[in-house]
């Protein structure tokens, strides 16, 4: 199958300017201008095949909706190449987009003041997608996003998760094969963010849409994303599959120990402590050398125990680690 | 009282800020100031004064008037509604100052950053391009100065007055938009009010408005001797006493009914 | 087929604001008042003063009615139909990101943007406007001809290609710097403040910065000159006054030359 998306080295540099701070920092800023360039993006190399729904991972700044803007033709990239659905995109923008769906948590594609379904029946002509094909698509996402309490509500006056729903139709009434999810959870309480969930990996498997999201609740990509790609100070640390992220980085499991009386020392051998707070002390160990009922054989002997509980490593303590420890710097 | 220094000061660090915005508002200004020193002397023709005012002083007059425009916000100010239509008004209630204070005190700081910044370089750029009038020696300058203090005064009292329509509808930006425009022309700001018909005078005289430009351009232009001086400035002193007073009562209610509400 | 898609999408696209504003009735009508208040108190004001200067280089209140009337009638009319170009609001959009939302959708951006916002509150304006036209009219005895009675309607509309031209290059402008839009002011609100003065009460250099560089006085004083049969006192060719349409057309193919240089600056820079 030829890739999707195909991106080697893309760049984007940006010109910033330097703040001075305080009263007399304010008065220098009147008098003088310096900048300095960041370099957004900085030499990204990926290549994405129909049909994937790949996770885009970043802290904040780290050049996630650079590489979204570049991706969807908003914004032309400083070097490399970019090729997406067979089009490059800021240069062919009508035609490109025609066939691109995209949905920014933060802002509503849709009308403010109109009601849900006149936005959509606005888009189905912006699209000029065929009517019965228009309905066809209305009634599925009407069934399974549950439109119908709101449709004929302003989207001014939707709730976050309704406005979610309502934005996730609009952009897919077109029937894209390509589908751009910027923080679709982003703010949405965790029945609304499930039902968000299920929604876009039913729409991946259906129809075979290409999906790709950024996020930075860890928790939408495992559960919705095989592939995720790390992003950091505009470089790519990692891509690849969820689990080998896991074997790789995801190291030790954690016991989390509460004692039944104060400890001033509470170190142990085979496990590090990683935080002691009060009564509860959080241990880390590693599976392979020591099985977790050792480890709590062995704390017993020596303290007298509460409560326990064993947790397995989790993505975001993984991706923490990541960020903390510089783990893929070397791997580069 | 090191609280409303602080805020004050903030507020003028914020004004000075944005250099490009400060820059282009002095080159607005300035522009509509020559357009309108064009009007004027088209409208002097050959007359050398009208009603004591030279034709040097009409000149003055719109660099007094462009000058002010900033200083006095006389276009537009909206803070304080936005702040009811955020919500942030509940948290600046929380703080340990009087609400009005703490608006004046900031308004304060962008007052001065606008004066220094837009005000005085504007009178700059006319005492470069024409010949212009001064006050008469300190007595004038300090009359002057003093009238702009009461003017900035009357001028934010009323601005706070009209903001607290946000209390009670949800487009009270419109009913600003209005009162706004009502007190260009009722102020002297689009022109200097002796030029006017004796009845439209009177009228603009039961309005705060005249306080706010009108006076601080006649104090500054001297045509005001002894006694007539002293009236302006107690008349300006009045009304900021009459409208901080009536700013009380209404933001009291205001707060009222944001209980009641819940906003 | 294609330009005939595009009017159909302006078309619903201007006919969703619309509706919009015609919810809240009676806020519509407060500011359609509003609106035109500051046309009409403007007048006002010039009126009054007349009463003690009697005339304003050399013209009668009526004459300069006639140019006012003129100015703010079609301002007012770029002013509705150009909402989407205004570069304060459209300023707005591009900082908020929203702007972005239209350039992924497959229709040109320029019929986007003009059918983005269409203030209907405008009309206000337009009416105060037509008053003090129709005021100049009642008032001047005007010779009319045929070639008058044919010309008046091209003037109106090349002013609004005009000030059009002058809101697309501040919408432009807003993709460089937001800050210093106010500048924008100048032309767009200056230029109309400016030519509803007959152009010699102007020092030279402003008059001819508005003749050879911003050529805003064959838009409207020597078309003027041309109604109202009074002589050019700067000895301009005889079809001065005739050139409204090639300046009106000229300046908004101009600014929509720059608007997509514009945009293509946006898309490699961002904001």
């Amino acid at each position: 199958m030829r890739p999707i998306i195909q991106v080697s080295g893309l760049e984007k540099h940006f010109k910033v300017f330097k703040h001075h701070r305080g009263l007399w920092g304010s008065l220098l800023n009147l008098a003088t201008r310096q900048y300095s360039v960041v370099r957004a993006v900085d030499g990204i190399t990926f290549e994405m095949q129909p049909g994937e729904l790949v996770g885009y991972l970043g802290p904040n700044g780290a050049g996630k909706s650079t590489t979204i803007k570049m991706l969807t033709g908003l914004l032309v990239p400083s070097a490399g190449e970019l090729r997406v659905n067979g089009f490059v995109p800021w240069k062919e923008r009508q035609a490109y987009v025609a066939r691109i769906g995209a949905v920014f948590g933060q802002r509503t594609t849709l009308w403010w003041d109109l009601p849900v379904i006149e936005s959509l029946d606005l888009l189905q002509y912006i699209y000029q997608i065929p009517t019965d094909r228009y309905h066809q698509n209305l009634a599925e996402f009407r069934q399974l996003l549950e439109l119908d309490p709101f449709l004929n509500t302003p989207v001014r006056s939707l709730s976050l998760g309704q406005r979610m729903r309502a934005d996730l139709s609009a952009a897919l009434l077109h029937d894209p094969t390509l589908l751009f999810l910027d923080e679709p959870t982003i703010g949405l309480d965790v029945v609304a963010k499930e039902r968000i969930r299920q929604f876009i990996g039913h729409i991946n498997r259906q129809r075979g849409t290409t999906i790709i999201l950024t996020t930075h609740d860890l928790s939408d990509v495992e559960k919705m994303c095989e592939r995720v790609m790390i992003i950091d100070r505009g470089r790519l640390l990692f891509d690849g599959q969820l689990s080998t992220l896991r074997e790789r980085f995801g190291g030790k499991r954690q016991l989390v120990v509460d004692f039944a009386e104060p400890y001033e020392d509470v170190s142990i051998n085979g496990a590090e402590v990683y935080k002691q707070d009060g009564l509860r002390a959080t241990y880390g160990f590693d599976g392979k050398e020591i099985t977790a009922s050792e480890l709590i054989g062995r704390l017993s002997t020596r303290y007298r125990i509460h409560d326990l509980e064993v947790r397995a490593p989790d993505i975001e303590t993984t991706i923490r680690r990541i960020y903390e420890e510089g783990l893929l710097e070397s791997t580069r | 009282m090191r609280l409303y220094w602080e805020l004050s000061k903030l507020a003028f660090q914020r004004q000075i800020t944005y250099r490009a915005a400060t820059l282009a508002g002095l080159v607005t200004n300035l522009f509509f100031g020559l357009l309108r020193v064009a009007v004027l002397m088209a409208l002097y023709g050959s007359r050398s004064q009208v009603e004591g005012i030279s034709a040097a002083d009409a000149i003055t007059y719109t660099g007094i008037s462009q000058g002010t425009i900033a200083f006095l916000s006389l276009f537009s100010w909206y803070e304080v509604m936005n702040s009811v239509y955020t919500g942030a008004v509940a948290s600046d209630l929380l703080k340990p100052m009087s609400y009005f204070s703490f608006w004046m005190a900031q308004d304060f700081g962008r007052a001065i950053a606008s004066l220094l910044l837009r005000g005085a370089p504007i009178l700059a750029a006319y005492a470069f391009l024409f010949d212009i009038t001064y006050p008469r020696g300190v007595g004038g300058w300090a009359a002057f100065g003093l009238a702009l203090i009461l003017a900035w005064l009357v001028s934010f009292s009323w601005r706070f007055l009209v903001s607290l329509a946000a209390f009670w509808t949800p487009n009270a930006q419109g009913i600003g938009r209005l009162a706004f425009i009502v007190s260009w022309f009722l102020s002297g700001f689009m022109m200097p009010l002796r030029f006017f018909p004796d009845w439209f005078i009177s009228l603009c005289y039961l309005t705060p408005f005249p306080h706010m430009v009108n006076t601080i351009i006649e104090v500054y232009l001297g045509l005001l001797a002894g006694p007539q001086l002293v009236a302006a400035l107690s008349a300006q002193a009045v009304w900021v006493l009459v409208l901080i007073a009536t700013g009380r009562i209404v933001l009291g209610a205001g707060l009222r009914r944001l209980v009641i509400q819940g906003g | 087929m294609k330009a005939w898609n595009a009017l159909g999408i302006y078309h619903r696209l201007v006919s969703v604001k619309i509706r919009g504003q015609l919810q809240y009735r009676l806020s519509f009508l407060s500011d359609v008042i509003a609106t035109g208040l500051i046309t009409t108190l403007g007048f006002g004001t010039l009126a009054l003063v007349l009463q003690r200067f009697e005339n304003i280089g050399g013209w009668s209140l009526a004459e300069i009615a006639f140019l006012f009337g003129m100015v703010e009638t079609s301002f007012g009319t770029m002013d509705m139909l150009f909402s989407g170009f205004d570069p304060q609001g459209f300023g707005q959009h591009v900082r908020r990101g929203t702007f972005d939302q239209l350039l992924l959708r497959p229709v040109g951006i320029t019929v986007q943007v003009l059918g983005s916002e269409f203030i209907l509150r405008r009309v206000g304006r337009i009416a105060q406007g037509l008053v003090i036209f129709g005021f100049a009219l009642a008032t001047l005895e005007i010779d009319w001809t045929a070639a008058k009675i044919l010309y008046l309607p091209v003037v109106f509309a090349s002013l609004v290609c005009f000030f059009g031209g002058l809101f697309i290059t501040g919408a432009t402008f807003s993709f460089w710097t937001v800050e210093a839009l106010e500048v924008i002011n100048i032309f767009t609100y200056g230029g109309n403040e400016m030519i509803g003065y007959p152009a010699h009460i102007y020092p030279d250099w402003m008059r001819r910065t508005f003749t050879f560089i911003i050529p805003a006085i064959f838009l409207n004083y020597y078309p003027a000159l041309f109604f109202l049969d009074k002589p050019d006192p700067f000895g301009l060719p005889v079809f001065a006054p005739f050139l409204a349409p090639l300046v009106g057309l000229g300046s908004l193919f101009a600014a929509l030359a720059f608007w997509r240089f514009g945009i293509r600056h946006y898309q490699s820079t961002g904001t």
